[in-house]
Formats: structure tokens, C-alpha cells, sequence
């Protein structure tokens, strides 16, 4: 029966000579033509011809599918009125399941010259290429239809597709309805993903410009693609990376910053939005970024509880908001945020998903310090952001007026969901946080979690590791939970690619950013059920999880086994979840567009 | 047999080590700390709760015991203050640890305070407790210290700590790399 249907997928795409079919993004093809396993069922073929209908100041995607069963060079040529992006989707060999799955894009110029099987990724008999195919429409283009010609050459035989894009009146406001956030540590892990730099850079690596236009290209991409990147630039002991932070030197009432050079290198075209000019959204400064404050910097944990403790504190955030209001860096929420946690043995608290009561007073000393360092009247922006699981509830109360970001424990906050509401009516911002989907995963799967988001109201989520793809993600993928990009080394490219998940996840951001915008004209209660309702047959009650009885007990007592199962488990947010759920919000909401004015 | 196996190469590495200025200075930051750090207080920093947790792991839930590690915060406050103010004696980036003994057999240990630049030859990253490495084992075992150097561009420094009874309460480990790596542990 299973081979059956395989084999029924795979005959869509075979052919005797070259040929070109095309597919809606969230279908997804193995290099033998056959859709992979958690993106069937949606009775999608690919075809000829595909309609894309699209808003303006946005992106449509679909996916173009080259067959070539004898194998051989071909030529792969788009030709499109609007700008277009050609990706080769590169076939990750998964161990676990032992099959194959694209997410890597590999930028490709058209015409594109290749050969099947595609020699770098090595896969004996391969018979299908597929390609990622990004079309930009622009704010100002014209309302009407687009034709993209695709056309594919091999020996003596040619086939062709089209897409037209139907370009609509509505434009995708640039504001996103949730934040998407993608977080990193350090930058250490650069040298090992780019050998060929630090191989041509030597020791001048991490003081070179390249060094420099690798983490602006980090920020870019995610930025493109609707995101904001974060990289945490201090350890758990408090060591602090030179370009995460300004040198400073002497100590007690002489300690002071000695050197801004490195520091600014790293955020002055962050923070004035000039490292974003190239792009199709336009410059515009970061919205977030960590400070490097921890309890080991600026001041030394040597003097906690003594006078020096402030001064040494005090004296050097003064010189930071100086700096800042000076280069007019006021644009952005600089974040006091602690990552520390005890049990890593170089501090006395959790800084990071407090578990224990006593540690409250710390965040308490923290604002006060921050307040004799930045005046209330500052242009300069500082938010006391906390990463809050175990206690959040306690934490919401007891650090009222001294926390005023919070980032939530993604599956807890269900039970507590209610109080984004209260949060934000006295001014907090509210993420939550979480990982990264799986390959593995359903393609729709991507957009849960800003799906979650908003249908709570929470203003954003944190992946909280999107940059490690693992030791050898082209040959010996673990499923991709920690990586939305992967390293352009391998392929020449200093920077980083972006994956199908990027892809999908940005999409579905432009979605629910013009979804969102509808708001003034249908009651935001509809939007939600009408969102819910065609994503996975819920309702917006279903998005949160009924609040346990463990809630009701000391935290302390808590385990990660009890809450496991206190968790809701609902399949049809996970397990039961088809490729096509976005697909089905996507038609609901350009129905919307067609009919609402905003 | 199997003792003098594992010892012997560690001392000659100590001596080996030990002709190098940079060796040398560790060693003298090593010989203040065996004096200045309290045993009596750093075996009240972990509190009974956490200690109770760390002594009865449960597999199925391998997590409980990080979950629940705490400290006294004066206790722990009071020794890494001396462990910050010993590291300011080295002439270049270096870490004081403190390690102690976990009440178990086979003998285990734990960092119990580690510092700013993470450095150490035996924590492997996020262990709470582990089995008690050999050079560990020797200066319980001779109350001498002695000079480590696994890691290549590494050189750690083993002390004693003593309790008002004169007893080994723990262990400091005062490391240091040839080359200090700005980026290493900024993670």
C-alpha cells in the first residue's frame, strides 16, 4: 500500500526525457520524485502551470522540478518580469530515517547549468533536482497579471511551465504581527563554520572585516526573511567576547571604557540600519539587541554588595548611554538580559528560568543599578528583558515595574496565557520562546508558533538557537532543530544560506502581517477563527492549554517529568498537522484582501 | 600497579611544567589559595535540598538534579570573592575553581564555583558531578600539590583545601592557557 502511493507521487514527475513541473511551496520532493513523507496527503501533483496570487511588498514562492531520469547536463532557465531568486534545494541525507530531505538553498544564477545527479551532493541515482523560486513584488508594482517562464534543456529534449502571479491591490504592511527571533551564542562558532576564512585570515580572523561582514550577513539574511537576530556575546562565568562589548580598564571608582573601536565595528551599521541597505525591505536599525551586561560585567562580582559594585557599574553604563544617544542609536531596545544559571557554578542565581524565590531580589538590584545609569529622559532605549519558565507567574507579579520584556516558556505560558493581556496594559513587551521545527516536520509546521503567538496575543517568539546545523549537515543532518540557515562556505558564498523552513516562516510572516492589518475593518475575534478554523479545524481557545492543577503547587516540586504531564498534548498542533494547513490560512486571507480595505 | 601507572606521568609532567614561569606563577596563586579558601564554608555552599537531589538521581528524570541545585548565597558569595581576588595574583587571564568532594563511592566530585574566563581542565561542559579524575584523587590523598597539563596550551594547578581540623575539605584548580582565546566560552 505505501509503496503504492510513493510510487503513485513519483510517476507525476518521471519522464522519459528532461522535464519541468512545478509544485506550491509546501510540498516538498525527495531527489527520486517522490513527496516526502510528512508533506503528503494533501493530493497536490505538480503540474505544468501553477497561479501564484500575491500581495505587493512582498514575496511568492513555489517550487520548480526538474526530472531527468537518464541523467545528464541541463540547462535551467527563468525568465520572469518581476525579480526572481533561483535557489538550488540541497538533499540533506537524514541517518535516522535514512532518506533524503531538501532545506539548504544554494543561490542559483539563471541560466543555470547542472548536471543529475547534482555531483556535489552525491547522490547515486538521483532523477530529480528541485529548486526553490522566490518572486519579489514590490510595493509600487502594478496590480495585474505575471508571467514567469520556466523552461528546462536537455541533449535534444525541452519542457517548459509558467507561473503566473497574480499580483493583488494589497500591500504587506512592514511591521510583522509577531516578532520572529532567532537567537545565537558567540561568535566562536564562525570559525568553524567558515574554514576557508580563517584559513585565508589566519589570526586576523576575528579582527578582519570579513569577520565584521559575516555577522552583519547573519542579521541581513534573517532580516529578509522577516526575522531579528540575536547572538548573546557573554559565557555563563561572565567573560564577554571584544566585539560584543567596549574594552574597558581600571577598576573601583577609575574603571572606565577604553576602547570603542571593536564595538562599534560590530553594531554601528546594526543600530543605524546601514548594514540592511542592500536589501529588498530597506535599511532600518535593528529593533532589538543584548546589552553585554552580566553580573561579571561592567562591574566585577568581586565588589557585589559593596560600594564599588555600583560605582564600577554606574560610571561604565553612564559611558554606554552616552555613546549611544551621541551616535544616535536610539531606535533600538538595548536589552539588560541575564542568561546565567547556578547550576553552571559561576554565579549564586538563576538569571535565566528562576526556579528559586531568593533569586528575585537580584533582577530588583539590577533596574536600580540601570536607572542611575540611563536617566528616565534618555533617548537612548533599555528594556530588562527575562527568560522566565518555573516561576513565571510569581515573576509576573513579584518584578512588576522592574522587568518589562518577558520571554516566556513557550508550552507553559499556555496556562497562564491570560496575562499577556495584563502585561501589556502596563507597557511590557510579551515573547515566548521555543525551538527551531525539524526537517521532519510537516512543512506547515513552521508556522505554529507565530500562529500561537498571535492568536494569544503575544507579541513575538524566540528560537533560541537557529545558527548550529550540526558537525556535517550536508551528508549527516540531525534534523535541523538548532539551525534556520546553514553555512555558505562549502559553496564560496561568505554568509549564510537559507533554508525551505526560512523560506516557509517568512512567507507565512507576510501573511499574517496583512492579516493582522485587517483588524480595524473585521473584528479581530473573526480574523482568529477564521485563521484557526482553516489551519487545523481548532478554535482560538484550542491555541492555549487549560490551566493544570500543578499550576496550583509550589513550583519547587515541579519536574520536568510533571510538567511534561501537565502539558497539553494536542496532536493537531503537531502529529496531525498536513503540509497544506498555511496554504488553506493564505487562500482565507487574500479572499480577505480582495474584499477588506485596510 | 595501576596507581603507579597513572601517577608517574603525572609527575613528570608537574615537573616538566614546573620550569616555566607561567607554570610557576600558577603554582603560587595555587600555594595562597590552599591557604586563604575556607573548607569549613565551601562545604556549606550546596545546600542540603540540592545535595539530597544531586545524591538520589532518578533516570527518569535526568534533569532533576540541575533543576534543584542551590547554594547558600553567603557561603558561596564569601569563597568566590577569594577566588576572584586569588586570580588577580596571575600575570595573564587565569580561573581559581573550586571543586569538591561528592559524599559517594566510587569517589565523585564537583566544580562547585567556577569564574569568568571558564577555563579547566576536567569540567566537561554542564556536568554537575563526575567521577573524581586521578590528579584529584592524589592531592586528597598527599594534601601536596600538583601541576596538570591535558589539554594542549593548558596548565591547571592542584591544591588542597583545608577545614578548621585540618582536614582536606576540597580542591582549588587554578588554570590558565598558554594563549588565551578571547572567543572561547562567549557562548
Amino acid at each position: 500500500m505505501r509503496f503504492r502511493q510513493i510510487l503513485l507521487y513519483s510517476i507525476a514527475l518521471s519522464a522519459a526525457a528532461a522535464d519541468v513541473k512545478l509544485l506550491p511551496e509546501h510540498i516538498r520532493v525527495d531527489p527520486f520524485g517522490a513527496v516526502v513523507e510528512r508533506d503528503r496527503g494533501s493530493g497536490v501533483e505538480a503540474a505544468r502551470s501553477i497561479t501564484l496570487e500575491a500581495p505587493r511588498a512582498a514575496y511568492v514562492s513555489c517550487r520548480i522540478v526538474v526530472s531527468l531520469p537518464e541523467g545528464g547536463a541541463y540547462r535551467l532557465d527563468v525568465k520572469s518580469p518581476l525579480a526572481a531568486d533561483l535557489f538550488r534545494e540541497w538533499y540533506h541525507f537524514l541517518p535516522a530515517s535514512k532518506k533524503y530531505v531538501p532545506d539548504a538553498l544554494v543561490p542559483a544564477q539563471t541560466p543555470h547549468e547542472a548536471r543529475m545527479p547534482q555531483p556535489d551532493n552525491r547522490i547515486e541515482k538521483q532523477t530529480v533536482q528541485s529548486y526553490w523560486l522566490d518572486i519579489w513584488v514590490p510595493a509600487e508594482a502594478r496590480p495585474g497579471r505575471y508571467q514567469v517562464a520556466v523552461a528546462v534543456e536537455s541533449g535534444g529534449s525541452a519542457s517548459r511551465a509558467e507561473v503566473e502571479v497574480r499580483v493583488l491591490d494589497a500591500v504587506v504592511p512592514g511591521d510583522d504581527a509577531v516578532v520572529m527571533d532567532h537567537n545565537s551564542y558567540g561568535t566562536s562558532w564562525l570559525a568553524a563554520q567558515y574554514p576557508s576564512l580563517v584559513q585565508r585570515l589566519g589570526s586576523r580572523f576575528y579582527l578582519s572585516d570579513e569577520f565584521f561582514g559575516l555577522i552583519h550577513a547573519y542579521h541581513r539574511i534573517l532580516y529578509e526573511h522577516r526575522g531579528v537576530y540575536h547572538q548573546l556575546g557573554y559565557g555563563h562565568g561572565g567573560k564577554v567576547g571584544p566585539e560584543f562589548a567596549p574594552r574597558l580598564e581600571g577598576w573601583g571608582k577609575t574603571k572606565r571604557v577604553s576602547d570603542w573601536s571593536l564595538y562599534d565595528r560590530h553594531y554601528g551599521p546594526l543600530l543605524d540600519g546601514s548594514a540592511f541597505a542592500s536589501t529588498r525591505r530597506g535599511a532600518r536599525p535593528i529593533p532589538f539587541v543584548y546589552l553585554p551586561v552580566n553580573p561579571e560585567w561592567p562591574a566585577s562580582y568581586l565588589w557585589w554588595g559593596e560600594p564599588g559594585y555600583e560605582r564600577e557599574f554606574v560610571n561604565v553604563m553612564k559611558e554606554l548611554e552616552a555613546h549611544f544617544r551621541q551616535k544616535g542609536w536610539t531606535r533600538t531596545n538595548f536589552e539588560l538580559f541575564f542568561n546565567h544559571k547556578k547550576r553552571y557554578k559561576a554565579f549564586d542565581w538563576d538569571g535565566d528560568e528562576t526556579r528559586f524565590p531568593g533569586d528575585m531580589p537580584y533582577f530588583a538590584e539590577y533596574a536600580r543599578l540601570m536607572r542611575l545609569a540611563f536617566p528616565s529622559s534618555s533617548p537612548v532605549r533599555w528594556v530588562f528583558r527575562a527568560d522566565v519558565s518555573w516561576q513565571m507567574e510569581r515573576q509576573f507579579k513579584e518584578l512588576a515595574g522592574i522587568i518589562n520584556f518577558w520571554v516566556c516558556g513557550g508550552g507553559m505560558f499556555g496556562w497562564y496565557a491570560e496575562n499577556a493581556a495584563v502585561l501589556k496594559q502596563r507597557g511590557d513587551i510579551v515573547w515566548t520562546y521555543g525551538g527551531t521545527p525539524t526537517v521532519e516536520e510537516p512543512a506547515s509546521r513552521m508556522a505554529v508558533d507565530a500562529l500561537r503567538c498571535w492568536m494569544l496575543g503575544v507579541d513575538g517568539f524566540v528560537r533560541w538557537q537557529t545558527v548550529l546545523p550540526g558537525r556535517d549537515p550536508w551528508f549527516n543532518l540531525g534534523g535541523g532543530g538548532e539551525t534556520i540557515v546553514y553555512p555558505g562556505d562549502r559553496f564560496g558564498v561568505e554568509g549564510p544560506l537559507p533554508s525551505v523552513r526560512l523560506k516557509l516562516q517568512r512567507n507565512m510572516l507576510q501573511d499574517l502581517a496583512l492579516l493582522n492589518s485587517f483588524q480595524s475593518r473585521v473584528p479581530p475575534a473573526t480574523l482568529r477563527a477564521g485563521a484557526a478554523q482553516r489551519f487545523n479545524g481548532t478554535r482560538v481557545e484550542d491555541w492555549r492549554s487549560p490551566r493544570p492543577k500543578l499550576a496550583d503547587s509550589d513550583p519547587l516540586g515541579w519536574s520536568n517529568l510533571s510538567i511534561g504531564e501537565a502539558e497539553s498534548k494536542d496532536p493537531r498542533f503537531d502529529q496531525a498537522l498536513d503540509a497544506a494547513a498555511w496554504g488553506r490560512v493564505r487562500g482565507y486571507i487574500l479572499n480577505l484582501a480582495k474584499e477588506v480595505r485596510p | 600497579m595501576r596507581a603507579r601507572t597513572v601517577l608517574l606521568p603525572l609527575w613528570l609532567a608537574a615537573e616538566a611544567v614546573a620550569q616555566s614561569p607561567a607554570a610557576g606563577r600558577l603554582d603560587e596563586v595555587a600555594r595562597i589559595a590552599s591557604v586563604m579558601v575556607d573548607g569549613d564554608v565551601a562545604r556549606r555552599i550546596q545546600t542540603p535540598r540540592s545535595v539530597a537531589a544531586m545524591l538520589d538521581p532518578k533516570p527518569v528524570e535526568p534533569w532533576a538534579a540541575s533543576d534543584n541545585y542551590e547554594v547558600n548565597h553567603e557561603a558561596f558569595l564569601a569563597t568566590k570573592k577569594t577566588l576572584l581576588r586569588l586570580a588577580r595574583l596571575c600575570d595573564s587571564p587565569c580561573d581559581v575553581n573550586l571543586w569538591m568532594p561528592v559524599a559517594s563511592t566510587p569517589p565523585r566530585v564537583q566544580v562547585v564555583i567556577r569564574n569568568v574566563h571558564e577555563m579547566s581542565q576536567f569540567w566537561p561542559w554542564g556536568a554537575l558531578q563526575q567521577e573524581m579524575p586521578a590528579e584529584m584523587k592524589q592531592v586528597q590523598a598527599e594534601g601536596k600539590r600538583i601541576i596538570v597539563r591535558r589539554t594542549p596550551g593548558m596548565t591547571s594547578v592542584l591544591a588542597p583545601v583545608y577545614d578548621s581540623l585540618g582536614d582536606i575539605a576540597g580542591l582549588v584548580e587554578v588554570a590558565g592557557r598558554e594563549r588565551p582565546d578571547p572567543q572561547e566560552n562567549v557562548q
